[in-house]
């Protein structure tokens, strides 16, 4: 590759500013706080780092748990998004359906539906599995039903002129061309179910981030309440990030495209 | 294994085609008639919105005529389309992004099957050759020019040897110097493809270079108002250009587009189609 020193020296400047403006408003705040300007509710940034090094293990057993719930929502939601979204592309009849049943269960607040699932379905984490796969179906349906369609007039014409069959017609132009979409959706999807997730341990959960977050809030512990929102972040970001590696890694011809919807 | 034609002839017999708009419909088509004798090269010309890509789009079964019959070989276009005869080269590129410029070159093969006999494939690398494309063989599309896409395209059409390749616009998004080199090159590579070449343009200069015969039409009907036969020798050169015979075909060509009396003005008036 022509010119990969230049780049990676754009890579390290396009890293750099960033992390040195964290770095300067981290120390900022310390300094304010140790001079006593800031209010009892914001806390040093040494004092929610020491949280961590104090207990550990309150990391681990609360950050594994939600991070598991969110990961297998997102793939439930996954299966029965690009499911829904297929059918509702091939069958016409079942496009409004599908999606109006889609943008319905997108308008419900998530919240509302805790009590509900949790009566159905009882208290344990189930509850949450499934409203973070609630929380997340959305983008990822937008996503198939667009990127289904995303292939022009003249490419399907070429298909035909090919002859290829209707199989054929999935493989070698349907599928691909929707891959970035389907990653689009993705993409918009992974902090979703996290966020989904945590909402949903906030309405009763022995373990997770919320039910750290809420039983902090409860004991005024302000450093631990700082600490699970941070982690909360950190875990929807990876989401992304993970998505996106994953994208870099499949779709090679530098087509990113955006969900219009 | 079965004996396979060499190439087949396009026949078009009294074909009309009428698109049914809101309350009103358009004939696109009527009554349209033409022959491209087996192995030779003809070119339809004639102002936007006269029908030329519709007739190619009959040819190639990607539309149906709603009377009158297409033949190519004696067969229909949908038989021949299954045979996978035909090469059809759109204006615009249409390569798929996510494939590289030799998976673009053989995706008609996949669809075939890689060890069909249906067909007898050319082999990629002589076609790569054969284009200007060595070296770019594993690029992807948008790493490419215009023109360079084109040529991915054309060489796609040519992969399974078709018997019949139909050309809609290919050049007409690429600039001029490109667009000559191109049409000396397309002369070239079907040259020695043997198979029977139509092709749609709106340029004068192009059709009669390019071309044994000039189909010139009209628009609204659309409509074949004559055939210019082109009597140059073969293989063409660009110096033929300025030859009496080609300045003969030019004027014949801008009699049927234009009428006979208009065309002593046609000089100075703005035209609907561009010449070289």
């Amino acid at each position: 590759m022509p010119g990969s020193g230049p780049s990676i020296r754009r890579r390290l400047a396009a890293v750099a500013r960033p992390t040195i403006t964290l770095v300067v408003l981290l120390a900022g705040l310390e300094l304010l706080k140790r001079g006593g300007l800031l209010p009892v509710f914001v806390p040093a940034p040494s004092q929610v780092f020491n949280e961590i090094v104090k207990s550990p293990r309150l990391v681990t057993a609360n950050l594994g748990p939600t991070a598991f719930k969110a990961t297998l929502g997102f793939f439930i939601a996954m299966g029965i998004a690009v499911s829904a979204g297929s059918l509702a592309v091939l069958l016409r009849a079942l496009y409004a359906p599908i999606y109006n049943l889609s943008v319905t269960l997108n308008s419900i607040p998530i919240i509302a539906t805790a009590p509900l699932l949790a009566l159905w379905l009882g208290t344990g984490p189930q509850v949450q599995i499934v409203i973070a796969t609630l929380a997340c179906q959305f983008s990822m349906l937008v996503g198939t039903v667009q990127g289904l369609q995303a292939t022009d007039a003249r490419q399907r014409e070429l298909m035909h002129v090919l002859s290829a069959s209707p199989f054929q017609m999935l493989r070698y132009l349907l599928i691909p061309s929707a891959v970035p979409y389907l990653f689009a959706g993705f993409k918009i999807a992974a902090p979703a179910a996290v966020l989904g997730a945590v909402t949903a341990e906030w309405a009763g959960a022995e373990r997770g981030l919320g039910a750290m977050m809420l039983y902090a809030l409860f004991s005024y512990d302000t450093p631990k309440v700082w600490l699970s929102v941070l982690l909360t972040c950190l875990l929807a970001a990876g989401g992304y990030g993970v998505v996106a590696l994953v994208e870099k890694l499949v779709v090679r011809h530098g087509r990113e495209v955006k969900l219009a919807d | 294994m079965l004996e396979r034609r060499v190439s087949r002839d396009i026949q078009v017999q009294d074909v009309t085609m009428v698109y049914h708009g809101r309350g009103d419909s358009v004939i696109a088509l009527e009554r349209v008639d033409m022959h491209v004798p087996t192995g030779q090269f003809a070119s339809i010309i004639g102002p936007s919105g006269c029908g030329k890509s519709t007739l190619l789009r009959l040819i190639a079964d990607i539309l149906q005529p709603h009377s009158g019959q297409v033949t190519l070989g004696g067969d229909t276009p949908r038989a021949a389309r299954h045979d996978h005869a035909l090469g059809f080269v759109f204006q615009s590129p249409t390569l798929l992004p996510w494939r590289t410029v030799r998976q673009n070159i053989e995706l008609p093969l996949d669809v075939v099957g890689r060890n069909s006999t249906r067909r007898s494939a050319r082999s990629t690398d002589e076609l790569i050759e054969l284009v200007g494309l060595k070296g770019f063989e594993d690029a992807l599309p948008h790493q490419l020019s215009g023109g360079m896409q084109q040529r991915v395209a054309i060489a796609r059409a040519l992969v399974l040897t078709p018997d019949v390749l139909l050309l809609d616009e290919p050049f007409g998004a690429l600039d001029e110097i490109t667009r000559q080199r191109m049409n000396l090159e397309m002369l070239r590579i079907w040259a020695e493809s043997e198979t029977t070449a139509l092709l749609v343009t709106h340029s004068i200069g192009e059709a009669i270079f390019m071309s044994d015969h000039v189909y010139v039409m009209s628009a609204r009907p659309g409509r074949i108002v004559s055939v210019v036969d082109v009597p140059l020798p073969r293989p063409r050169t660009l110096d033929m250009m300025r030859s009496h015979v080609f300045f003969d075909c030019v004027n014949r060509v801008r009699d049927g587009l234009f009428g006979m009396e208009e065309s002593a003005s046609a000089a100075s008036r703005p035209q609907p189609v561009e010449a070289y």
